[in-house]
């Protein structure tokens, strides 16, 4: 299970050659996706193409790019050249191939990255559980029986059972953050409008953001270092120069302030407990601060996203209703019910509440918070006991995430190796400082707090 | 939304003025009034709603109201305008 980066240098060093890589890649692919169902295609012929041209330079004595022979891959919701953007559907399989590749896809590649495929995912992104009507569940990389959270569940379950080490995800609500957690992962939500979303197909564009999910901080860092920088194709990516973190990772964590994340973020599941003190105890984070009114933004959150979403689909919810995943569709549905005012009323809430979680960094640089309410539950599994509730599994896997993403805050989550299943924290930095998020995911890691687990054999 | 602000869909028609008045009509439950709006709302949108899935968008219906009056409880003053700001 190599990291993105040790592929690159021994690339370089002429240890091994893109097309071995690629063709090791492929090989694992085949051997284990039957039973971790995250893929959805397999882009072979242009993966093996790539890396030989890689070599070519290599043998001309060219320089190779940072991620050289890397390989990865992307949730099906990403344009891929010449295949139609599934987003976890039926029904766009009748799309037309998308003509381009999607933005990120393109840097990457333009970084050495070699695209291996499209991964598997919630219908539509309306999901936090992984599974699929359509394709079938994605599966947990650490017991098969259990879900990898979603959207992203194929994104996890290729990276976490060590066929990739990148893969690129969405994040509207929690859907990189929740499979990280489910799967041990490190999961990078940066801060909205950070990454271009440009030929992505869309979820809720008030809050849709894209990132990576990797096995290290590291290769978190190396892939979004390649994919940064303003894109005209996507009006909500900002008007802002790439602001490398690599060369920042080993700064440490000294003259950090770091509190963590009381009241409506209090977990009292054993594991998160477990987990989040031990991220604490390791920074030193001997303080609690209080996110006000996190319950209302995540409130405010869903409804924006029902309403949107339902918006989104209200052609094809009229036309191919039957084809949707009944779990998304009925939710979308009554999205479209909703009257607009409480929407109206959630995006106003929401300038109140940046503004008051903002004045909260003049006194921490970040905050410490659950990433999920509990560890994966089992595919199919529809509840899950918090404290003496019982909550639905689909509606609540995203009860910490919902509200810092509401705000478009860079998020990194970091997987805490616990058993038998993971578990992960998220590191909630101030806009724009995915820089903070990224060095203290780097030294939990140094430190052997965090670690992305190897699946038992 | 606070539930007596939602159009009443189920509202009969006035009674006749007659000698004796009439009492008001018994006001519907609100699970009758979720479902009353959801049915109402599928026919205004063209939604092809079947009779199987009715309960569960109900359901859905109502967690959405509720996560509303969460919002909608919170007190702001009119100079808030939405996070999203248009450029001309």
């Amino acid at each position: 299970m190599e990291h993105g980066g040790r592929h690159c240098r021994g690339i370089a060093a002429g240890r091994t050659s893109a097309l071995n890589v690629v063709e090791a890649t492929l090989t694992r692919i085949r051997a284990r996706d039957p039973e971790l169902n995250s893929f959805t295609a397999v882009t072979e012929r242009r993966a093996l193409a790539h890396a030989r041209a890689l070599d070519e330079a290599r043998a001309h004595g060219k320089s190779l790019p940072p991620l050289a022979g890397v390989p990865f891959a992307v949730k099906n919701l990403f344009d891929i050249a010449g295949l139609p953007t599934l987003a976890g559907s039926k029904i766009n399989r009748e799309a037309a191939p998308a003509r381009r590749d999607a933005a990120l896809i393109a840097r990457l590649e333009a970084a050495g990255a070699v695209l291996v495929g499209a991964l598997n995912m919630g219908e539509y992104a309306y999901d936090f559980t992984g599974e699929n009507a359509h394709d079938g569940p994605s599966r947990n990389p650490h017991d098969l029986d259990r879900m990898t959270g979603g959207s992203s569940g194929g994104s996890a379950a290729a990276v976490a059972g060590g066929l990739v080490p990148i893969a690129l995800a969405s994040d509207t609500n929690g859907s990189i953050r929740v499979p990280a957690s489910l799967c041990g992962l490190f999961g990078l939500k940066p801060t909205y409008g950070r990454l271009s979303c440009a030929g992505t197909f869309p979820f809720v564009t008030s809050l849709d953001h894209v990132g990576p999910l990797a096995r290290s901080a590291r290769d978190l860092a190396l892939a979004y270092d390649a994919m940064q920088g303003p894109d005209p194709n996507d009006p909500a990516c900002a008007d802002r120069p790439a602001e490398p973190v690599i060369q920042l990772l080993d700064r440490g964590i000294a003259g950090l302030r770091i509190a963590v994340a009381g009241g409506y973020f209090k977990c009292n599941a054993g594991e998160v407990v477990y987990a989040l003190d031990r991220v604490a105890a390791a920074l030193g984070a001997n303080r609690d601060i209080e996110i006000p009114e996190a319950e209302r933004a995540r409130s405010a959150a869903f409804i924006i996203t029902a309403s949107e979403g339902a918006s989104l689909h209200l052609d094809r919810l009229r036309t191919r209703a039957r084809d949707f995943d009944p779990a998304v569709r009925d939710r979308l549905i009554a999205g479209a019910m909703l009257p607009a005012s409480p929407v109206v009323k959630a995006q106003k809430f929401r300038r109140w509440y940046r503004d008051a979680v903002l004045k909260l960094f003049d006194e921490v640089d970040a905050i410490l918070a659950p990433a999920t309410p509990c560890s994966a539950p089992l595919i199919g599994q529809q509840a899950f006991k918090l404290g003496d509730s019982e909550l639905a599994a689909r509606a609540n896997l995203g009860l910490y995430t919902q509200p810092i993403s509401f705000i478009g805050l860079p998020v990194v989550a970091v997987p805490v190796p616990l058993t038998p299943l993971p578990i992960a924290i998220q590191i909630i930095a101030a806009p724009w400082r995915e820089d903070v998020a990224l060095r203290i995911a780097h030294a939990l890691e140094k430190s052997g707090v965090v670690a992305a687990p190897r699946p038992a054999e | 939304m606070r539930s007596g602000s939602v159009h009443d869909m189920t509202r009969k028609p006035r009674p006749k003025r007659t000698a004796k008045k009439q009492a008001p009509p018994a006001v519907s439950s609100k699970i009758d009034r979720i479902e009353a709006l959801a049915a109402a709302s599928a026919q205004a949108l063209a939604l092809p709603v079947e009779a199987a899935w009715r309960s569960a968008i109900a359901q859905n219906l109502r967690l959405l109201f509720h996560h509303a009056a969460l919002v909608d409880e919170f007190p702001l003053p009119d100079e808030i305008g939405p996070a999203p700001v248009f450029r001309a």
